[in-house]
């Protein structure tokens, strides 16, 4: 899994590429602690990423939560359409902004 | 600040590791590692077996030392391991006498009684690999879920409307047109159907792990496939099951059950679970060693003295729920599905047995059935048995209740069924039927809603086909209609299944909606199966739990071209959830402020015909109660039944003063449920053939306004 970072707008944008499971969650669980010290949006780009187990799917709610608690938003971008399915019957699709592509950020609302 | 016991002790086969903790049993998340806890009181020597995912062999094995056991309980913590690509398994040490109870094998890997997550059927009818050592492979499960605050709903047992519900019948058929067919998702899709159609708790039949291939077999004659279809033989007693969830592969059936129960909460609609603890899928001596067998066989299972298995559930072998360590375990477990799934309420298959103690004798004071009425956790959920057994004891009215158990009424079940084919006799006992039956449970302190009253279960006819047949037809089953009950009370109005006759046909259809009124016009908690509602046919099985096919699925289909039963049945249920009158919960209810709490009439106003040949019975039930707005009234609701062949003038009771009568049901009346305004019935009413009618008295408007 590979992990780097931009900035579009007023949104942080994590990119991610390879799947998140148990053996890659920790890495990207330590990268977001490092990248989130202040209420910025933050943005997923999930468009690398093929599949996400169930510990990949929790560090998402996790980080979540995080974000939640510093007042910005989260979005999910580019979510693969079977990572989707399996979030929408687990639960974990509720908690999300889920956008299709980047350039949908400009028009997202952080209040959203 | 890290704990002191973060840190690894030992090394065993390559892994570290450190002396563990008995509890909880099972695996559970310690800081670096899992701690692993399983006990046998005669097995001497135990070893910890891991693989990793799907793998064909285990990757280390880990005798526990001696110093890693504690009382009976071994336990360890291992340290770095994955828990998402982990599979474990144990093997346990000891002496083989079956003759003495004791069947230890070290050769084979034993599933953890307290699996959570169980890996091995993962996809509904996917052949496993038959060669595959450890079948059912315990995995480890986080339980995190993120409820957001919701709890189980605690509605009052008397207000509860079940609806019995097979998870892959439900919606496998593409008629069900859900984009998850057969799984915990498909059944979350069809919750605004079921919102609509006014029930507040689903009963899932089972859904703890089984496995679909267990007896299976083809077909003599068609080679069709039959499988373990119901699912009523546990493989792990704290896991759903895998092969019900879409996302079964991925191994998140245990996140997609819980959004199962969170979604069903939200729409206020119970969910109850079937359990069934009278035996395992172990079957008997020669049946397969997969946990409980090989982990300490004679505690867990009741055994003749020469070491055979009891079979008082019919399956093989029975579980010995009132040894202390059994009824541990089955407390373990419904504290478990109580507390982390938020489950509302348990059915219990062939509760009966739960009350006998280890050589099968019926106890007076079951203490497992004791613990669970008295359980902190467990103390607003619903306890139901199912009070009979394979072995002939029949409990219903007698089931050692503890103030809190209710029962499935197998006797409503037949009264009504007897009542609406027109036998002889049964007025009497559909007076008793229709008010909680009285004669069963009053004398021993209980209510009314102890009483689940059902005409028709899983078990059984579907109620089309209880208007559809005299016989089972039972020949799909691959047993040469040899199995499955006769003694089903059914009458199929005039030609065995499916008909052309029209006449038959609109007999039928009424009485179909002559069970309805009964059933959801009667005292005590009414529960109805899936598709009744709409006239789903098994075309004569009455024992189809080895069908999965379209037989068996529910076709959606009918929802359409059965529209005016399931307007008629949706329409009895709102009726039920408006009259408080229907839901008293006392045998001795007190009078309301102008009648009588219920009282019987016949087709003449209070004189109730109990001769043996009538087949005629009226009820009037009443109560006071508060409208939503506050205001003070009394409701009253009056159901007409005419079981004989001919027509009948009925005489209403005079309404009270300020009130008049309205006609809200007639199955005698082809438009129904009556659309509009309801009309106003005075003296009495024309009560047709093998008819129901349900009427209300509600205050007439005062001239002045």
């Amino acid at each position: 899994m590979q992990i780097s970072k931009s900035q579009l707008h007023d949104w942080l944008v994590i990119h991610i590429e390879g799947q998140v499971d148990s053996k890659t969650s920790s890495k990207l669980n330590d990268y977001l602690a490092q990248e989130l010290d202040n209420a910025t949006n933050v943005a997923l780009d999930l468009r690398q990423v093929p599949f996400m187990s169930s510990a990949g799917l929790r560090t998402l709610l996790l980080l979540y939560r995080r974000v939640e608690t510093s007042g910005a938003a989260l979005a999910l971008v580019g979510l693969a359409a079977e990572i989707a399915d399996t979030m929408k019957v687990t639960g974990f699709y509720d908690f999300f902004i889920v956008l299709p592509d980047l350039d949908s950020l400009q028009t997202s609302n952080k209040s959203t | 600040m890290d704990r002191i016991d973060s840190l690894p002790t030992d090394n065993i086969s390559g892994l570290r590791v450190r002396p563990g903790k008995p509890l909880p049993f099972g695996v559970s998340h310690v800081p670096g590692g899992l701690n692993f806890s399983v006990y046998t009181s005669a097995g001497e020597c135990c070893t910890l077996v891991l693989f990793r995912q799907g793998a064909p062999e285990p990757f280390a094995e880990l005798p526990f030392p001696s110093h890693y056991r504690i009382g009976d309980v071994f336990c360890m913590v291992v340290f770095g391991l994955d828990f998402e690509d982990l599979e474990y398994g144990f093997r346990i040490d000891g002496p083989f006498k079956p003759e003495k109870g004791d069947r230890f094998d070290p050769t084979q890997i034993l599933m953890d009684p307290h699996a959570r997550l169980i890996a091995g059927r993962d996809v509904w009818g996917q052949d496993p690999d038959w060669q595959r050592s450890y079948p059912y492979r315990a995995r480890v499960s986080l339980d995190d879920f993120d409820w957001q605050g919701e709890r189980p709903l605690e509605i009052p047992m008397q207000n509860l409307v079940i609806y019995e519900t097979h998870v892959r019948a439900y919606t496998q058929s593409p008629t069900a047109e859900t984009a998850h067919p057969g799984t915990y998702a498909g059944l979350v899709e069809k919750i605004p159907y079921l919102k609509q159609l006014g029930i507040n708790a689903i009963e899932l039949m089972p859904v703890f792990e089984f496995d679909e291939f267990e007896n299976s077999r083809l077909h003599p004659e068609t080679g069709e496939r039959l499988y373990n279809f119901w699912g009523y033989s546990t493989v792990g007693f704290f896991a759903p099951k895998a092969g019900y969830a879409a996302t079964g592969k991925s191994g998140m059936q245990v996140d997609e059950f819980k959004q199962l129960v969170k979604s069903f909460h939200k729409a206020d609609i119970e969910v109850i679970l079937d359990v069934v603890f009278n035996h395992t899928a172990e079957g008997n001596e020669r049946g397969p060693t997969l946990s409980f067998k090989g982990l300490d066989n004679k505690t867990y299972y009741m055994l003749t003295p020469e070491g055979y298995y009891f079979n008082f559930s019919g399956t093989g072998n029975t579980l010995n729920c009132n040894n202390p360590i059994v009824r541990s375990l089955v407390l373990d477990c419904l504290r478990y599905w109580a507390s982390e799934y938020h489950i509302d309420g348990f059915r219990f298959d062939l509760a009966t047995i739960l009350g006998r103690d280890p050589w099968g004798a019926p106890l007076s004071n079951p203490p497992l059935l004791e613990s669970l009425a008295f359980d902190p956790i467990l103390s607003s959920c619903k306890l139901i048995a199912e009070a009979w057994d394979a072995g002939g004891l029949y409990q219903v009215g007698t089931f050692p209740a503890f103030g809190r158990w209710a029962e499935w009424n197998g006797l409503y079940r037949d009264s009504v069924r007897r009542y609406l084919k027109g036998d002889a006799g049964m007025v009497g006992q559909i007076a008793q039927r229709v008010l909680g039956s009285p004669d069963l449970y009053r004398m021993s302190g209980r209510a009314p809603a102890t009483s689940v009253n059902f005409i028709t279960c899983h078990d059984g006819f579907t109620l089309a086909d209880l208007v559809s047949y005299n016989d089972k037809h039972n020949e799909a089953n691959g047993e040469g209609n040899r199995d499955g009950g006769d003694d089903n009370h059914s009458w199929n109005c005039g030609a065995e299944g499916w008909t052309e006759n029209f006449g038959i046909q609109q007999l039928r259809r009424r009485q179909m909606m002559n069970a309805f009124a009964i059933l959801l016009t009667s005292r005590g908690t009414p529960m109805l199966l899936m598709g009744d509602e709409f006239g789903r046919s098994q075309h004569g099985n009455n024992n189809a739990y080895c069908i999965d096919s379209p037989l068996t699925w529910v076709d959606w289909t009918l929802l359409k071209s059965n529209a005016d039963l399931q307007a008629m049945v949706q329409a009895l249920i709102a009726f039920r959830h408006q009259h408080p009158a229907l839901r008293v919960n006392r045998f001795d209810g007190p009078p309301s402020s102008l009648l009588p709490c219920s009282s019987f009439h016949g087709s003449t106003a209070w004189q109730p015909d109990w001769s043996g040949e009538s087949r005629q019975l009226a009820w009037m039930l009443s109560c006071d109660h508060q409208t939503p707005a506050g205001d003070a009234t009394v409701d009253i609701v009056y159901v007409g039944t005419n079981m004989a062949h001919f027509a009948s003038w009925f005489t209403l009771p005079t309404a009270p003063e300020g009130y008049g009568w309205h006609l809200c049901f007639n199955t005698g009346d082809n438009q129904q449920p009556i659309q509009g305004d309801q009309p106003r019935i005075d003296s009495g009413l024309l009560v047709g053939e093998r008819s129901v009618v349900i009427l209300q008295a509600t205050p007439t408007p005062s001239p002045m306004g």
